[in-house]
Parts: C-alpha cells; structure tokens; sequence
C-alpha cells in the first residue's frame, strides 16, 4: 500500500473498535438462533462483513501477516484462501455429519434433539440443542465461501 | 405497558411516515443525482431511514427481534458506506 492511499487515522480507529463489536453480534445471533431470530447464516454474513472491513481498511498484505498466517496452497488458493476454502470444507462436512449422526439413533436424517441442563452456577438452566451443529455447518460455509470470493477477487 | 402515555403511538407513526417520505426523496436523489456522490449519500440516508424504521417498528409492535434488523443493518449500512466512499476516491475496493 502507496503512502497517499493510506486509510485516514479515524477509520482505522473506529475499524478497530468496530470489528470486535461485529464479532460480539455474529456469535450472540448463532447462539441464539435455535429458539430466536438468528442463526447460522446471518452470523456467518456478519463474520464475513468484519473480515471484509479488514479488508478493505487495512489490505490484503496485513490480513496475510497479521491475521491469517497460514503460508500453504499454491497458486489462487495460496495463502489465507486456503484457509477459507478449509473452513468451508470442515463446514460442510460438520452440517452433514449433525444430519448423518441422527440417522445413527434410527431416526429420519437431520432429527434434532435438546437436552436442559439443571444447576449450573451462575447461569441456572443451560440448554443444549444438537441443531447449534447444524447451524456452527452453516456458519463455518457462510464465512469460508465469502471470504474466498472476497480473497480471490482481491486479489486481482 | 400500563406507563405508556397516551402520545406514544400517533408519535411513533408520525416518525414512522416521516423516515417513509424522507426514504422516497432520498430515492429520487438516488435516481437523478448528477455525481457519483450524491448517489452514494442517498444510499446512505435510505439505509439509516430503513434503520430508523425498523427501531421505530420494534417500539411500535413492542417486539424485540426489529431491534436485531436495525442492529444488523446498520452495521451492514456503514460497511457498504466505507466500501463505497473508498471505491469513489481511490478506485479500489481491496488492495
């Protein structure tokens, strides 16, 4: 990055103050996303979007240095693509294998089941729905596929 | 709700119909605007009217989940905003 194309001291603090507090909604609306509006899509789509404003603000160079150092893959998918292109695979694999796994308690292909959880300090009841994998399959989908696409055309 | 006062509901749809009309002005400054940047200011105040919308509607229905649209949107609506203003001065999203 040419020094007259450097982002202004201002965007690049409220880049900073910004991307967590993106993060923070991305992963309440997966948690929440059984029993409430959200899920795995959306949360996955706002994960896409705080990388994306890394993106832009800060380049491609201090994404690769700074963030996703992972130094494999050739060609196109060299570098944090490679990183990208895995999370969608283990996504894909992870949503499949939450509707496969019901099939192994000879129920119909992506059964679902909750299990409530009593006396846990300071939270009281915790629930446990077996659908968070589904939706963790989604996300991980969500945010690998983007962020290729992002990475890749980038890139050119 | 019994503290509601009696103003609450003409207020809100006063406010509701008002960001209506200032979304439709903005719409035609977004068709006819001569530059680049009116557009993209005209994008951006229809995006913080279907955010004020969308607050206004969650306090309207006193439902919680219009709360999470406006908060999803508005972040939505300021990333495009920066994508934007920085493809309009240096011509490159992503470098």
């Amino acid at each position: 990055m040419s020094e007259d194309r450097e982002p202004t001291v201002i965007v690049k603090t409220v880049t900073r103050t910004v991307v967590p507090l993106i993060a923070l909604t991305a992963i309440a609306l997966l948690i929440k996303g059984h029993n409430l509006p959200g899920g795995g899509f959306i949360a996955g789509v706002l994960t896409t979007t705080a990388f994306a404003l890394l993106y832009v603000i800060y380049g491609l160079d201090t994404v690769r240095r700074d963030l996703v150092t992972n130094a494999g893959g050739v060609g196109l998918l060299s570098g944090p693509t490679q990183s990208y292109t895995r999370a969608f695979a283990g996504g894909l694999a992870l949503a499949f294998g939450s509707g496969v796994a019901a099939m192994l308690f000879d129920v119909p292909f992506l059964t679902q089941a909750v299990v409530f959880v009593d006396g846990i300090p300071l939270y009281g009841e915790l629930e446990f729905a077996s659908a968070l994998a589904f939706d963790l399959g989604v996300y991980f989908v969500v945010v690998g596929s983007l962020l290729t696409i992002i990475a890749v055309v980038g890139k050119e | 709700m019994a503290s509601e006062p009696a103003f609450l509901e003409p207020v809100l749809l006063g406010a509701l119909v008002l960001s209506a009309v200032i979304t439709l002005v903005a719409g035609y400054r977004t068709i006819v605007g001569p530059t680049t940047p009116d557009r993209v200011v005209a994008l951006d105040v229809i995006a913080t009217n279907v955010v004020a919308i969308a607050a206004l509607y969650a306090m309207f229905t006193a439902r919680g989940l219009y709360a999470d649209v406006a908060l999803v949107l508005a972040i939505i609506g300021f990333i495009s905003t920066i994508t934007v203003a920085r493809y309009v001065t240096e011509g490159d999203v992503i470098e």
